[in-house]
Formats: structure tokens, sequence, C-alpha cells
């Protein structure tokens, strides 16, 4: 669908982008993207894709607000405290962009319900908080061929890589999801620049620019500081996407 | 053999770094794979998730040659 007068005027310091366009735009505004976890990843991460104009956001999360979300958390106050995330979510979304359709999902990711939530979705962001879960995400959208972005960050730390097998390794080809889930302390700038990467890598996915991290790990290490591209490649013993 | 193991991270602080305040020099007698080099100087393999050495991603079971610079990074689940 052509975009409209106020459309054109609202992304236009985006659609100059080289290769973006009304075109990039239109496919922006016809897309739809799952977001696994509106915490301190998926609160940044969200927040770009609305404002950038991706026609569906979906938010899932199965958690409450609690105090100590608020320093990295953003789009909840202490007026949420207690309350479900993703509504909450998904109503700061609105606000910030009118324009598309935010859909909340209250929901645990696990075995039986992550095939059915991210279907119809034409990507994947992994904003969760711990291996178990990642890796049931992981194991979905390879069943459901959909590309995934991965992300996790802890204290100064974070790791972001573009997944879709067999063209990419799979989460599991690189990351063991046996280790015990922990939380690590946080500052908000850390998840605020990993999550900002996760949807960089989703507009580049849904508009055809630039070059996604498929087959590469970046590595952010805010405290020394450095960002390194380390390639990355398959498992052929992959328990996930070995024979794919 | 001579190699350097690198970490900025929290592992830093396991490492003992001897040549820059990221990094250690690490004198290995023989070929063994780099899980067992990390065991050795303190630094246990579960506190490690990837070894990177000149750009790419190496299992714990890489053997390291003379003059390697390794960059070990810790796990990270958070989100």
């Amino acid at each position: 669908m052509p975009l409209s007068t106020d459309q054109r005027e609202r992304y236009s310091r985006q659609t100059e982008l080289q290769g973006w366009g009304a075109e990039g735009q239109e496919r922006l505004l016809e897309s739809s993207v799952f977001v696994a976890g509106v915490g301190g990843l998926g609160c940044a991460a969200a927040t770009y894709l609305a404002v950038a104009g991706v026609g569906e956001v979906v938010v899932c999360d199965g958690d409450v607000v609690e105090r100590s979300n608020l320093n990295r958390q953003f789009l909840y106050t202490r007026d949420d405290l207690t309350r479900h995330k993703a509504p909450i979510a998904a109503a700061q979304l609105r606000r910030l962009n009118p324009d598309i359709t935010v859909t909340p999902v209250i929901a645990e990711i696990n075995r039986s319900t992550a095939q059915g939530l991210i279907e119809g979705a034409d990507l994947v962001l992994d904003c969760l908080d711990n291996p178990e879960t990642r890796i049931t995400l992981n194991r979905a959208a390879i069943a459901a061929s959909i590309p995934m972005v991965y992300a996790a960050v802890a204290e100064y730390t974070g790791y972001l890589s573009f997944l879709n097998p067999p063209a990419t390794p799979c989460l599991e080809c690189f990351v063991d999801g046996t280790r015990p889930a922990v939380h690590p302390p946080v500052p908000g700038c850390t998840v605020g620049v990993l999550g900002s990467l996760e949807a960089m890598e989703a507009l580049k996915f849904l508009t055809g620019t630039g070059e996604t991290l498929a087959g590469r790990l970046l590595v952010v290490e805010g405290a020394v500081p450095s960002f390194d591209v380390i390639e990355i490649e398959r498992d052929p013993d992959c328990p996930a996407c070995r024979g794919l | 053999m001579i190699i350097y193991l690198r970490s900025g991270g929290k592992l830093k602080d396991r490492l003992k770094p001897d040549v820059d305040q990221y990094t250690r020099r690490i004198e290995v007698e023989g070929d063994k794979p780099l899980r067992d080099i990390l065991n050795e100087v303190g630094v246990p393999d579960s506190l490690v998730a990837f070894a990177f050495i000149n750009g790419k991603l190496e299992r714990l079971e890489y053997r390291p040659v003379d003059g390697d610079v390794i960059t070990l990074q810790p796990p990270v689940s958070g989100g």
C-alpha cells in the first residue's frame, strides 16, 4: 500500500537512507515482528521497531513489573508495579506510533506455546533473560523457518547475532543452553545498546538494506570498551539444526 | 610455547592480567586443549562461554599454537 502524506513525512529521515526508500517503508509497514520478552532488551528493541513503522509488533511476556526493573525497562513506571508488562508496553508503543498495530500477549514461552506464539511473524527477536527459554524459542523459530535475532547481556557485556539456519548457525551451534539462569547486574545502558542493535538487525533484514550479522557474533565489552565481530560456524552435530 | 589470554569482562579478575590490564602471558608445556590450560591457570571452563582467536570463534577443545592471543568471554544470559 502506498505511503500516505503523513507517513511520507513521518518516516522521511529513514526513507532517505540508500536502498530504503518508500518501497522499504512499505515492506516494513507490512511486516510482523515477534518480540519475545519486554524486559530490558525488549523495551529498547520494541520501541525502535514501533517508531520505525514495523506494521505489527507483537510484545510477549508473562511477567509483571517489579521495582527492580525500573532502572532499565523504560516503558514502565512506579504506577505499573505488579501489572503485566505486555499490555503496558503495548499501550506505550501505540502512543509513540498510532500508525501501527501493537499486539500484547501475556504468556510464558515454553515447549507447548512457542510454536503457536511466533506463527505468522516475519522475524523473531530474542529479548529473553534465560538460556532455557532461548533454546525453546530457537527450536520453534527453526521449525517455523523464521529468522531470529539473538541478544544477551550481563553487566557491561552483550552478544548479538542474526540467526537463519541453514544459511547461518542456529543458537545452539554456539550457545550452551544447559547453563543455569542467573540474574546478573545490568545497567540500563547495556540493554539499551543491545536492544537498539537488535532493532537495527530487524530493520536491515526487513527493508533489505545493509548487512545483517548472519554468520557473525557481535561481542560488546562496554567495560573496555570494545566491539568485536567474530565469525561463527554451524555445528554439524548441533541437536537443533543438524540435517537442515 | 607462549600464548596470551585476554578478557575485558568479568573474567578479568580470574585471569590475573600481567601484560596489560586485560592480558596474561602464559607459558604452555606440550600440546593441550584450551580447556585444560584454562583450568590450570584458575579459570574454570564453566566461566567461559566463547573463546575467539584471530576473529574466529573456537571451541575449548582448540589446541593453541605459539603466539596465540585468545580472548575469553563469559556466559551471558540476561535480557
